[in-house]
């Protein structure tokens, strides 16, 4: 395997990690988000988002995947015979009952008045949510997304285990074709540490940031 | 269910092992994590930079990496073997000591410059009102992040199976090929994680009322 | 004449291009009680802490009576201990009881044993009346009350002298009357003790002499009289008149 090979693996490896954490950060935003609203303002349904997010958040990410690629994929081969899919779906379930968490905080941390006041302005409660309500959870939760997201990219490395081209499986794959045991896992490291620290960051700055010009 | 009572050894051997690494981390790692704190906090220019890069190295790569880099790259470079398992745990400590320095840090410093000066003003030295003043509060402060850092050492643990280390996730792993009965192996194996951490969440939350003192809140 | 308790000379401190203490001398008897008084931002606060060696001044020397604090050598956790200081900010240690708080330093730094301590401690809270909240936590108390175990903190090991840094100017008005009560048995019991404060009233009644402070010195010292009649400097003048006239408004 010559340099530029193990070059074009670890550029596959990059993408395919990006492509499953931003994927699943996303599934993980459209589930969460309503899910963080939904407990908050229908009591009634505080139990049934409180049980989805201990079941996703208290079973290892790789046992999840195993479980529905090995498991679940052999009786249903679509879509759980995808590895990629698979790693995806779960990393995203995980992150819905993570993101839950993070907006149900920050709902908190808007406060009520924010909601009394625009229902006062005669705005409807799916408008008051929409309006005003959502624009500052998301400045309130900037700093947990922003984790959330490295914890995304980290986890996606347990796809290694059902075969997905992530970083540390093609870190693996070009160990055992060059008998390297050093470089590949410290440049798998390096890339992992890259792609997490500068959003996390970024978000967390810009976050406060804008939390001071608003004077939340 | 029968396939489970048949392989109850092997899953109450992992279960032990898996254990046995979590506990071992989160005890190693508050430990290690609050000198790193108390380091960062106190240390001067040179030991927060070095503990900046420890930390930046443990939260920002994958558990997974860790233990490869642990148990391939450590012995190549150095030519020597590492036991997996001895691997295991001090990964384990080592990245739980990074989150935790975090936590305790942050904690330390929610109740630290008036607290330091009040201790001071009595007549303590700075490591007196350190013991007896600073961390009783941050370690109270602590506890639901260390709840929460108990959950994700816990699930990631699972990663040892890639190492052929006999943990819980391995054993269902060999239950699951030996037996043909994978999807139940597997909904068995993520149910036992889910009681285990749910009883240990459930026991962190109780030792956070015992010990919950007015006016010492988290603000989450 | 009584003995020197404490005693600074020409201390400085300067934080940047702000000089908070400027070539200041100070000294404090046996039973005094001084006052010292000024703008905000004069750097009162700081004049304190230096004589406490809670800041460490950058010039000048201060003695507590014959031990001199700004040498090297000096354990100041020692020196400390024979101070008591109270903070305008309180400072309880939270996560402590009014009887924790008080106990606390008698057994670490004094090393009493449990019971003498408890005795000690008890006995200090009952002098500022706060016997009956020995279980409390700073939380479940008023500001007049968390302040009233701060003094007890300060006074339990029997300090020299005991310098008290506005210590009701965080309180709600209606609770600052409590801790100067406090305060006025403590001049009773002959305490020594270096005051900043604006509490006029109480100035006049028990100081020996009222120090006014600004930009950094001691501008102008006397009688309480001396302030409420006619004092020389023209700066002190106008402060007085202003701080009158806000009393007289509240």
């Amino acid at each position: 395997m010559d340099l530029v090979q193990q070059l074009l693996y670890m550029l596959q490896g990059i993408s395919t990690t990006l492509l499953i954490s931003i994927f699943s950060f996303l599934l993980g935003l459209t589930i969460g988000l309503p899910l963080a609203f939904i407990r908050t303002y229908e009591r009634g349904f505080a139990v049934f988002v409180d049980a989805f997010e201990k079941v996703f958040r208290g079973i290892p990410e790789l046992v999840l995947m195993l479980l529905f690629y090995r498991g679940v994929g052999l009786f249903l081969a679509f879509p759980f015979g995808d590895a990629f899919f698979t790693a995806t779906f779960v990393l995203g379930l995980r992150s819905a009952a993570n993101q839950s968490q993070i907006f149900k905080g920050a709902i908190r941390g808007v406060g009520e008045e924010q909601m009394v006041a625009a229902r006062s302005l005669g705005l409807s409660r799916l408008q008051s949510i929409l309006r005003v309500m959502i624009p500052q959870v998301f400045i309130f939760s900037t700093p947990g997304l922003g984790s959330e997201y490295a914890l995304l990219v980290k986890d996606s490395s347990y796809a290694f285990v059902i075969g997905v081209p992530v970083i540390m499986e093609q870190a693996d794959r070009i160990r055992k074709a060059t008998y390297d045991p050093v470089i590949p896992y410290i440049v798998a490291a390096i890339l992992y540490i890259l792609l997490t620290f500068p959003l996390a960051t970024w978000l967390d700055t810009w976050g406060s940031r804008k939390k001071k010009q608003l004077g939340l | 269910m029968s396939f489970l009572a048949e392989n109850l050894p092997l899953i109450v051997d992992g279960f032990i092992l898996t254990i046995e690494v979590t506990l071992f981390g989160i005890f190693a790692g508050l430990g290690l994590g609050t000198i790193l704190a108390i380091g960062d906090i106190y240390g001067g220019k040179i030991v927060s930079t070095f503990i900046r890069f420890y930390v930046e190295f443990f939260r920002g790569s994958p558990i997974i990496v860790q233990l490869f880099i642990s148990v391939y790259v450590i012995p190549a470079m150095f030519q020597t073997l590492i036991d997996p398992i001895i691997a295991g745990f001090l990964v384990f400590a080592l990245n739980s000591a990074a989150y935790q320095k975090g936590y305790i840090k942050g904690a330390m410093q929610a109740v630290f410059e008036d607290q330091m000066q009040a201790g001071l003003s009595v007549g303590m030295s700075k490591p007196q009102t350190i013991v007896y003043v600073i961390l009783p509060q941050a370690l109270r402060i602590v506890i639901p992040a260390w709840s929460n850092e108990f959950c994700s050492l816990t699930k990631s643990t699972a990663a040892l199976s890639i190492l052929g280390i006999r943990d819980l996730t391995s054993a269902f792993q060999s239950i699951a090929i030996r037996s043909f009965r994978v999807l139940e192996a597997w909904i068995m194996c993520a149910i036992l994680y889910l009681i285990w951490i749910t009883i240990m969440t459930k026991i962190f939350d109780i030792v956070y009322e015992k010990k919950k003192i007015p006016g010492i809140e988290i603000s989450v | 004449m009584a003995e020197i308790v404490m005693e600074c000379k020409n201390l400085w401190k300067t934080y940047g291009k702000i000089i908070a203490v400027k070539d200041v001398s100070f000294q404090i008897r046996e039973g005094e009680i001084k006052l010292v008084f000024g703008p905000s931002g004069s750097g009162k606060s700081t004049f304190l802490r230096c004589l406490a060696m809670l800041t460490i001044p950058d010039k000048g020397d201060v003695y507590l009576r014959d031990q001199c604090l700004t040498k090297p050598s000096v354990d100041l956790n020692k020196a400390r201990a024979k101070i008591g200081f109270v903070f305008q900010h309180i400072w309880l240690f939270r996560h402590l009881t009014a009887l924790g708080n008080v106990e606390l330093s008698l057994r670490r730094v004094l090393k009493m044993p449990k019971d003498e301590a408890r005795e000690k401690a008890m006995e200090a809270l009952r002098l500022v009346k706060m016997e009956d909240w020995a279980k409390h936590y700073p939380a479940q108390m008023s500001g007049g009350q968390q302040q009233r175990v701060g003094i007890a903190r300060a006074l339990a090991r029997n300090p020299n002298i005991i310098l008290l840094d506005e210590p009701t100017s965080a309180l709600d008005p209606e609770l600052t009357g409590e801790v100067i009560d406090t305060l006025r048995d403590l001049a009773r019991m002959g305490t020594t003790m270096l005051i900043v404060s604006h509490e006029m009233p109480f100035a006049r009644e028990v100081a020996d002499e009222m120090i006014f402070y600004d930009e950094g010195a001691i501008v102008e010292t006397g009688p309480p009289e001396l302030f409420f009649t006619n004092p020389e400097s023209e700066r002190a003048k106008k402060f007085m008149a202003r701080l009158i006239k806000k009393t007289k408004r509240e």
